[in-house]
């Protein structure tokens, strides 16, 4: 027998009625309902020759437009590489030449009519390039002239094909090896097979830009006057392109009717060292937030048809790419992986900062390896559904086959809280500085204490400004404390005391960051390609602050850095606290060249944490993906995106991603993260709820490098984070352990998350809205989120 | 299969926050001014809310929205308006007639009258609120009118049908006119600026020679506004400050402090609780207080970024009834809206509360906000006033410190001191007069035993130890500047040990004169000083001082030698040190109305200071009055010698070293680049 029981949590309130009768008109920071559904027609593909059939696929090739296409056996689904359509002068000689009206009609392919000859080339290519010539040129591999390409099956194999491309235009040869999954592609271009002397002029690949496309507008022929005239737009597949902005993004396909700069997303985010300039500002807009992962996809209809795509090599050097309908004046929704392989960058010959425009000398040394995975359906069969959820579980799947990712053992209980305290920090003085004091040991006790007699146990806490010289002034190694803080056996005894209840408290350090009053920047920092050091400013945000001038550490010495850390700390504490390193990728320079790679940086910092992670705990601050394998939690995980205008909806794809395999926390909720409407988003993302607090307010800290953390003090705080706690525990500790399967929104407003284990299935409801929602047979109040668990019995 | 259903309503009454705009979605850091007038981040005040890409504008010049949500859009670029229904979040209607030429301002009365500003059609088009046309005001007939431009760009209508314009390049201020379009003036003007260079002119050139410049014009304004309270508001660019005024209805300007703000303000907009709204067409919204200001101030100046919340170009701005701003990018085509946060409303709600005199409630708001941002100045001023208004000035005066409010916190000790000296008072002057008794019986009971008393022996004896008798001397110096100066002439008194003791001493009185005052009149904090400026400022003047004057008494027959020089200044000093640390002692227990009480004990002890300083010149040097004179300008213009080639050698010293540096980075850079 099986019995059901349903659990029913209203995590919040009745608002006024007078709120109710408005309407939800979602923004761009809600997810709204399912596209609509998608048309299903198999095109013909009688251009194409058949390359090879698997059990879930049949694979074809169209050899004069440098186009694969993939039909899905199981929904007969087509996708194509490329946009598939004719040069407009090819098409209208072909007319001309075609001698019957039949002919004529076979011949007449639609024109596009927001392509010249060059963009269409790239639409149908396999891969483009772009050069560099004074200005950027783009060549697709199946351009109209001064390209050849041809296909060839790799000898021993009937999978895997190498696509050699001639660019005669600029004597570039590169080899493209294309290997055909079982229901996928995957693309791998050797850095050695890229040859000629038009390495020079080469700065990046695009590899199949037009896959999943929609949009277009074509001129029609029209047989009765013999002549293109009829000009109309093309079937445009409703669907979106998820790209990993923030938590994860949707850019619905739309028909905009202004023009939209393109998403581009710079994988781990930019490398500081191959920037235009050496030295960077900060302003008063927040920078737009970084890809921690490799990934991208691209879904038709209402969970239909989809593929998701992702780097298994060169992800340091991607951007993934979406340009909006009338991006570039184009009338195409697409979204590619573009590889960087070298950078124009201003070249500075003297102190005053006169110099020039220039470009490496060497291309960046790295593979690329590019894998798209196709989705169909709904997961009703077991497999990732064709929308975002699914992309996510395929995503997670691959990262988990890496070892990338470990499923934690089944877990239960409490959801935990994280307790960050800001200790300290530096502030101008008459003489030298003052180390402005804001919590002590004894004070972190006596806060610890009250909130385990708030009745919260499962909570770990990390410790900011603890060094003798703060962040701001202390080298990141250094193991000098302050006495008023407290000395290193007042810590010593806060965390073995903690530690036999359960509370994990850990030393928390930013190790990326250094200004030359902390050290010195020979052999410590790393070096622009122009041979300077790199140098951010942020005057205009800490006006006050002692120091406003920065530069980067080198990875390989910020990786020594945390070990000394780790190796002084691993004694008494059961976890380190990490961030700057965690999510600040950067290569290093000097006048011979590259004397650290991305590859080499990731591999430094991932070295590190390994070892590390096999005696301590690693808390890291956003991680990126080459560090999740040593991450246990995941701190300020990003619960939103950049929020760019042409962003349609806001999805919790790096939480589905990680789901079960560590902890993730929120941002702060001290910093307008704690109204209901974010409650109700932690428990939507599933994200724990994390404060930063301290004993003393922390006005004290204007002047110093924190004062953007406005509202630290306990005293303010303790109710909130009782009552933040227990809401989002409530909903959340119910499903612990479970699997996030997928995530519905039946209406503008309401989420459904769906989870389930072994034995149950469980969904959270959740309720957007300023009206009673019936949704699945139940009453969800406004504003609140509702735990509906069946148990089998 | 069976199902049973378990409800547990858990209805927490806890969770009643206000729903507003949440949460890490901020795309521009919001600004406030702190204590010292710096721009500096707080919480966020407004959140990007949605972004309406649809509408297909061409260069959108103007919005306004009335009381029931719908968003009306001067859409330039398409002859139209366009009504935006923001509840429902679709277009209602599109106004378009044919006399539009480039439709750039409108207004709307309470009536659902829409006025359109066409500087194209050179016209202000009036329709009813079905969009019916009324009437169209042309330019006026007024003969006074007649050499004017008349291309109305922005418009504004008060309770009584009068239309305020602002038109294109008319520098004489805002059009206004009546109900039937008579013309009835200019409602206000800005004041005409002049460079420093155009200044000089007027004091120097010649009647003749003024005429043949170009007339100095005032600045144009860009926008106007009337709010529901019917005061007209006006905004100028190409100023930073007062480039916001609110008007009287004789034109005046109500804002008595200078407002603060950005340089290119394009638009204004007042809500129903006197909170100012203006844009700043590079991208800022600045938020005012009724009383003009400063509250915040967000946006950023980053336009090449398609994000929600950052503009190309702001060129107007509306808020509607819940508080949300609604804003044009004008080169995008964008309608953008902005929540405010719970943060925004709370302090708005303090200071409407503090307004209405409900300090207690104020008081509770405030100290939200508080919560929210411990480092607010506005929370931390509010709270001050509060209390101070509940005349609990202990807890007003903490507060009034950290907001850095001299002037208030000045009162608050005012009343604070007062109650002190009430209390203790009384037995403060009993205590004082048994004191006097007390010693007046002691000094007979001596006297009658021909005694002296202890500590006067051993005080007697101190002085005559040889350095601490030459220290003390300097006290003796500015009461007998003559006789005591004579002395150092002859070397009878006085020492080079003795007087390297007084600067070392003087030396930690400017010190703590400059840092250490009481909370009123120290305007420089700590942190802000420049110790090197301080230390080297002390004793460069001095330094300079006895070296430029052994100078100019030795080519000028003086008689005093380096020694004597070098103790002149050390001698004369006392006065104004005295006075330091008398104003140092005095500043913990002053008020500002009592400011001038030092200010005449500095200037007692300067004036003194200088006194003492010529006598000692004539006395050391043996010189006539004449002399002297002679000798102290001398000994100025030498130290201004002094001081200019010392500069030199500090810049070319700085350039040297600069030098040096880079050799030195070069070396690293070609050896470990």
């Amino acid at each position: 027998m099986r019995k059901i029981i349903v659990f029913l949590l209203l995590l919040l309130l009745l608002f006024s009625a007078a709120g109710m009768e408005e309407v939800y008109v979602p923004t761009q920071r809600d997810t709204k309902p399912a596209p609509a559904l998608a048309k299903m027609e198999q095109p013909s593909l009688d251009a194409y020759t058949l390359l090879y059939e698997t059990n879930s696929a049949v694979y074809y090739w169209r050899e004069d437009r440098d186009i694969l296409a993939v039909l899905d056996k199981a929904n007969g689904y087509v996708w194509k590489t490329g946009a598939d359509i004719g040069f407009s002068k090819q098409i209208k000689d072909a007319v001309k030449q075609a001698k019957t009206d039949e002919e004529k009609l076979i011949a007449a392919e639609p024109i596009e009519k927001s392509m010249n000859a060059t963009y269409i080339g790239v639409a149908n290519s396999l891969i483009t390039i772009e050069y560099r010539d004074g200005k950027i040129f783009y060549l697709g591999s199946a351009a109209e002239k001064n390209v050849d390409s041809t296909l060839q099956a790799v000898p021993g194999t009937d999978n895997q094909f190498v696509l050699a491309v001639d660019f005669k235009e600029i004597d570039l040869q590169l080899k493209v090896y294309v290997t055909l999954l079982e229901k996928g592609l995957q693309y791998e271009v050797p850095i050695a097979d890229i040859t000629g002397s038009g390495k020079s002029v080469f700065t990046a690949l695009w590899i199949t830009p037009f896959l999943g496309a929609s949009g277009g507008e074509a001129e029609f022929y029209d047989p009765a006057t013999g002549d293109y005239g009829d000009t109309r737009a093309k079937y445009a597949v409703p669907g979106y392109a998820l790209v990993p902005d923030g938590s994860g993004t949707l850019i619905r396909f739309q028909d905009n009717t202004v023009p939209f700069m393109e998403y581009i997303g710079d994988v781990f985010g930019p490398d500081l060292s191959t920037e235009t300039y050496f030295s960077t500002r900060e302003t008063d807009a927040l920078a737009t937030k970084n890809p921690t992962m490799p990934v991208f996809g691209i879904a038709h209809g209402n969970q239909q048809a989809a593929f998701v795509a992702y780097a298994e090599q060169g992800a340091e050097y991607l951007d993934i790419i979406m340009r909006p309908e009338e991006n570039l004046r184009l009338k195409y929704n697409f979204c590619y992986p573009r590889f960087e392989y070298n950078v124009e960058f201003y070249k500075v010959y003297n102190r005053k900062g006169s110099g020039y425009f220039t470009k490496a000398e060497d291309l960046f040394q790295y593979d690329v390896k590019m894998t798209y995975l196709f989705l169909h359906g709904d997961g009703s069969d077991g497999s990732p559904s064709a929308d975002y959820s699914g992309m996510a579980q395929a995503y997670r799947n691959h990262l988990i086959e890496k070892g990338v990712l470990t499923k934690l053992p089944n877990q239960e209980g409490d959801l935990p809280l994280r307790l960050d305290f800001i200790l300290s920090d530096m502030k101008k003085s008459l003489i030298g500085h003052e180390q402005v004091i804001t919590t002590t040991v004894g004070d972190v006790r006596e806060i610890l204490d009250e909130v385990i007699n708030l009745g919260i146990t499962n909570i770990n806490a990390g410790l900011i400004g603890w060094q003798a010289g703060a962040e701001t002034l202390a080298r990141p190694d250094s193991w000098r404390f302050h006495s008023k803080i407290g000395r290193e056996q007042d810590f010593k005894e806060l965390f073995e005391h903690f530690a036999a209840q359960g509370v994990d408290i850990s030393l928390a350090r930013e190790y990326a960051t250094i200004n030359p009053r902390m050290t010195a920047y020979l052999g410590t920092a790393a070096k622009h390609i122009n041979t300077w050091y790199n140098s951010n400013n942020r005057e205009e945000l800490f006006p006050a602050a002692p120091v406003t001038d920065f530069a980067f550490a080198l990875p390989t010495v910020a990786a020594d850095w945390l070990r000394e850390i780790a190796r002084r700390a691993a004694p008494f504490s059961q976890s380190l606290t990490i961030s700057g390193i965690s999510n600040l990728l950067l290569s290093s320079y000097d006048r011979q060249g590259v004397t650290l790679t991305l590859g080499q940086s990731m591999a430094a910092y991932r070295e590190a944490m390994q070892t590390l992670s096999e005696q301590l705990r690693l808390n890291l601050e956003a991680p990126n993906v080459y560090m999740w394998q040593a991450t246990t939690r995941f701190l300020q995980a990003p619960v939103g995106s950049s929020q760019y205008v042409f962003e349609t909806d806001e999805v919790p794809f790096l939480q589905m991603v990680l789901r079960g395999t560590m902890e993730v926390y929120g941002p702060y909720s001290n910093f307008s993260f704690y109204t209901q409407e974010d409650i109700l988003r932690m428990i939507d993302y599933n994200v724990s709820p994390a404060f930063i607090l301290s004993k003393q307010p922390a006005h004290l800290l204007s002047e110093t490098l924190s004062s953007g953390l406005y509202s630290t003090e306990f005293e303010q705080y303790r109710d909130l984070i009782t009552r933040i706690y227990k809401q989002v525990n409530g909903a959340l500790s119910q499903v612990q352990g479970f699997e996030w399967l997928a995530r519905k929104v039946p209406a503008n407003g309401i989420v459904v998350n769906e989870y389930k284990n072994d034995t149950d299935t469980a969904r959270i409801v959740i309720n957007y809205t300023m009206q009673t929602q019936q949704v699945e047979g139940q009453t969800i109040p406004p504003q609140s989120a509702v735990v509906i668990r069946e148990v089998s019995e | 299969m069976r199902t049973r259903a378990r409800i547990l309503l858990l209805l927490l009454a806890v969770l009643l926050l206000p729903v507003t705009a949440s949460a890490n979605k901020a795309t521009s850091y919001t600004y406030t001014l702190d204590q010292k007038y710096r721009f500096v981040r707080t919480q966020d005040a407004y959140l990007p809310d949605k972004t309406i890409t649809t509408l297909g504008l061409s260069k959108p010049a103007d919005l306004f929205i009335d009381e029931s949500g719908t968003l009306y859009i001067a859409d330039s670029g398409n002859r139209r308006v366009l009504l935006y229904d923001t509840a429902r979040g679709q277009v209602k209607n599109e106004l378009s007639h044919p006399g539009f030429s480039s439709p750039t301002g409108i207004y709307v009365t309470r009536e659902g009258q829409l006025y359109v500003a066409d500087p194209g059609a050179r016209k202000v088009f009036q329709f009813d609120a079905s969009q019916a046309l009324i009437r169209e005001y042309d330019k006026p007939a007024s003969p006074v009118f007649s050499d004017i431009r008349y291309e109305p760009m922005k418009v504004a209508v008060d309770a009584g049908g009068n239309l305020y314009i602002v038109g294109e390049g008319v520098y004489h201020g805002v059009i206004q006119l009546g109900k039937e379009g008579e013309f009835l003036g200019y409602f206000t003007v800005n004041q005409t600026r002049l460079t420093f260079s155009q200044a000089l002119q007027r004091l120097i050139f010649t009647r003749e020679q003024l005429t043949n410049l170009v007339d100095s014009v005032p600045i144009t304004f860009s926008n106007v506004f009337v709010d529901p309270a019917g005061i007209t508001y006006t905004t100028t660019m190409s100023i930073r400050y007062n480039a916001l005024k609110k008007h009287r209805t004789d034109g005046a300007n109500m804002f008595i402090d200078r407002v603060i703000s950005t340089e290119a303000l394009s638009d204004v907009w007042v809500d129903a609780r006197g909170i100012i709204y203006a844009a700043d067409q590079s991208g800022y919204i600045l938020i005012y207080s009724p009383a003009g200001e400063l509250i915040f101030n967000f946006g950023s100046n980053v336009s090449n970024l398609d994000v929600a919340g950052l503009f190309s170009r702001l060129p107007a701005l509306a808020v509607d009834k819940q508080g949300i701003i609604w804003a044009l990018d004008s080169e995008k085509g964008y309608v953008q809206s902005f929540a405010p946060t719970d943060y925004a409303n709370t302090v708005y709600d303090a200071m409407g509360l503090y307004e209405k005199g409900e300090y207690q409630a104020s008081l509770l708001q405030w100290n939200r906000v508080l919560r929210l941002n411990q480092m607010s100045v506005l929370a931390h001023n509010g709270i001050a006033k509060a209390h101070f208004h509940n005349e609990d000035y202990e807890q007003s005066i903490g507060h009034f410190r950290v907001a850095g409010n001299r002037a208030m916190y000045s009162e608050a000790f005012w009343e604070l001191r007062n109650t002190f000296i009430q209390r203790w008072l009384p037995p403060f002057a009993m205590g004082a007069v048994a004191l006097v008794i007390f010693n007046f019986f002691l000094k007979r009971y001596y006297k009658k035993r021909g005694m002296r008393s202890l500590s006067n022996r051993a005080w007697r004896a101190l002085c005559k130890t040889p350095v601490i008798k030459d220290v003390l001397f300097a006290f003796v110096t500015p009461r007998h500047p003559v006789d005591a100066f004579y002395e150092v002439r002859r070397k009878r008194e006085g020492s080079v040990l003795g007087a390297t003791i007084l600067y070392g001493l003087y030396f930690v009185i400017f010190m703590l004169y400059q840092t250490s005052k009481g909370f009123i009149y120290q305007f420089v904090q700590v942190e802000d000083m420049d110790i090197t400026a301080l230390v080297t400022g002390y004793f460069l003047l001095i330094g300079l001082f006895i070296l430029c004057n052994y100078l100019v008494t030795s080519i000028n027959d003086g008689d005093g030698d380096l020694a004597q020089c070098y103790m002149i200044p050390a001698y004369s000093l006392m006065p104004v040190m005295g006075a330091f640390l008398l104003i140092l002692g005095l500043s913990y227990t002053l008020t500002y109305s009592e400011s001038f009480i030092l200010s005449i004990i500095l200037l007692a002890g300067v004036v003194w200071t200088l006194i003492t300083l010529f006598l000692a010149l004539q006395n050391v040097h043996d010189y006539s009055f004449r002399e002297t004179i002679r000798c102290a300008i001398l000994t100025l213009v030498f130290m201004i010698i002094a001081v200019i080639i010392v500069l030199i050698v500090l810049i070319m010293g700085e350039q040297l070293l600069e030098f040096l540096r880079t050799i030195y980075e070069e070396v690293l850079r070609n050896i470990y680049a």
